[in-house]
């Protein structure tokens, strides 16, 4: 065995290994198109049903290389959806890299009559990037809140929180099985 | 394909130095290193394990206050405490006073109202969590104690847009004003339970809160809504300009709700026994909630305009007839 196919090898059975434990299914257009402003780096994307559901992001860095994991994504109203502001849910898309480090949070739709002054101002989503989930991540910490909104932007933080942390830990739990 | 020692070497130096960079990242997983990602190691799995855990604490925990909150829930306090003391003391300079508090504190700086919203959140059990909203629980409890205690007080004083449009009609000229006929008026205080209860169907039916929007006027305070929302709420605005507390006494659903609860009421409004023959109270009423001799509790906001009156003892009857009957009886000695 050469040098060169071993670790070619051991992709493809470490991307196999993902594949068979995670029943891939379809990431709807919508989603992916979401995904791909969140994770311009990425290529393609799987939709992972585990407990925690959610997606894969996965990069070629050549057009010929197998793709590598470069990053998580997942909705708040998957991991969290016991998480209600003032009038719902709030669903946000949230983008996390593979050492817990949140790189992208996107609001996708809530029913709150104070978004405009809280969670749909580009400032709200914007804090959390760059933020690792060992971070407090709490509203009056590190995250701002808005008076006006505090439901709002408590809540929204929350589901962020606890998503990103329950995500993170089960892929480190996942990642500790395999090794 | 035959290896030499050295290439052997060379592959051991290789992954020596692989596993030294690795343990250095790991090492190293706590310093800044913006641009490559450390990998979270085993600890960092029972760091979050406790995170987690102490997270799902604190949901369960009710009393967690922090500064903001006690904030909120001080001011809260504070203006529904001002409200109920201008109710107890029957005061209508300190009634305007609660109305400009509700309008400015609750309506404009906080945008809080309890909403149709609110109802659907008790029927789907999605109302939000205790440690995010102290001053929101403390607002629907208010108003329902309240409600069961009093009647619909929280309509009458508390309500931002119900304060503002009473305070509408103290600066409108009476002339524009439209009364409908009793008849009419009778039946449309019924629209409201209408508005409420298929409201709740399409709720149930649909589970689209956004109803909300085009069912009240209550998000006015964001100062953000659609184009269709702000033409109805010039609408009703204007169409109150003429009959004055149109959108509570015939259309609001809250209303209708709490008048649903205000058949409990404890503490009923008191009745003279003249109150069967005078219409004194029944023509002040700008509620429509004197019939006769009776008060429609599910009506009356308590406003305290005819208990003003009954203590009147200048215009009341049962005051008049009293000093009539004394000046007109002889004095037994």
């Amino acid at each position: 065995m050469s040098a060169r196919t071993f670790p070619l090898l051991v992709c493809v059975l470490a991307v196999a290994a993902v594949g068979a434990r995670a029943q891939p299914a379809a990431v709807t257009e919508a989603d992916e198109a979401a995904l791909r402003r969140l994770i311009p780096q990425a290529d393609t994307f799987e939709l992972v049903e585990t407990d925690s559901r959610h997606f894969r992001a996965y990069a070629r860095p050549q057009p010929e290389s197998e793709p590598t994991l470069v990053g998580l994504a997942f909705f708040t109203t998957d991991i969290t959806p016991r998480v209600y502001a003032y009038k719902g849910r709030i669903t946000m898309l949230v983008a996390l890299d593979l050492a817990g480090t949140v790189t992208g949070v996107r609001v996708v739709h809530h029913y709150e009559p104070f978004g405009y002054f809280s969670i749909d101002m580009p400032k709200f989503p914007k804090q959390f990037k760059g933020k690792h989930v060992l971070d407090p991540l709490e509203v009056g910490q590190d995250i701002d809140g808005v008076s006006r909104a505090s439901i709002t932007v408590e809540a929204a933080t929350r589901a962020i929180r606890q998503g990103a942390r329950r995500l993170t830990r089960e892929f480190l739990a996942e990642q500790a099985a395999d090794r | 394909m035959t290896q030499t020692p050295s290439r052997i070497v060379l592959a051991c130096c290789a992954m020596l130095f692989v596993g030294l960079a690795g343990g250095a990242a790991v090492l190293g997983a706590g310093a800044a290193q913006p641009d490559t990602p450390s990998p979270l190691s085993l600890d960092d799995l029972a760091a979050l394990d406790a995170l987690i855990e102490e997270d799902e604490v604190t949901d369960d925990s009710l009393v967690e206050f922090d500064a903001g909150a006690l904030v909120d829930v001080t001011l809260l306090a504070a203006v529904l405490g001002f409200a109920l003391y201008s109710f107890k003391r029957r005061s209508e300079s300190l009634k305007l006073v609660s109305w400009l508090l509700s309008i400015g504190y609750l309506g404009f700086y906080k945008a809080s109202l309890v909403s149709v919203v609110d109802i659907f959140g008790a029927l789907r059990g999605s109302l939000p969590a205790f440690q995010d909203g102290q001053a929101y629980y403390l607002l629907i409890a208010f108003t329902l104690a309240s409600t069961v205690l009093w009647g619909r007080l929280y309509c009458g004083r508390i309500c931002a847009f119900g304060a503002l449009t009473q305070l509408m009609d103290r600066i409108i000229p009476s002339r524009f004003r439209i009364d409908p006929p009793a008849w009419l008026d009778k039946r449309l205080v019924y629209l409201k339970y209408v508005v409420l209860g298929t409201a709740v169907l399409y709720f149930l039916a649909s589970g689209d809160t956004l109803v909300y929007r085009y069912i009240e006027p209550f998000w006015m305070f964001t100062r953000n809504g659609n184009a269709l929302m702000w033409t109805l709420l010039a609408v009703l605005l204007l169409a109150t300009v003429f009959v004055r507390n149109l959108y509570c006494r015939y259309l609001c659903s809250v209303g209708a709700g709490l008048g649903l609860l205000s058949n409990l009421t404890v503490f009923k409004i008191k009745r003279w026994g003249e109150c069967s023959t005078c219409k004194l109270c029944e023509k002040t009423c700008e509620w429509g909630a004197i019939n006769g001799p009776k008060i429609l509790v599910s009506e009356c906001v308590r406003c305290d305009d005819c208990e003003r009156l009954y203590a009147d003892e200048d215009q009341c009857p049962h005051w008049l007839i009293q000093k009539h009957v004394a000046r007109h009886t002889p004095r037994v000695v």
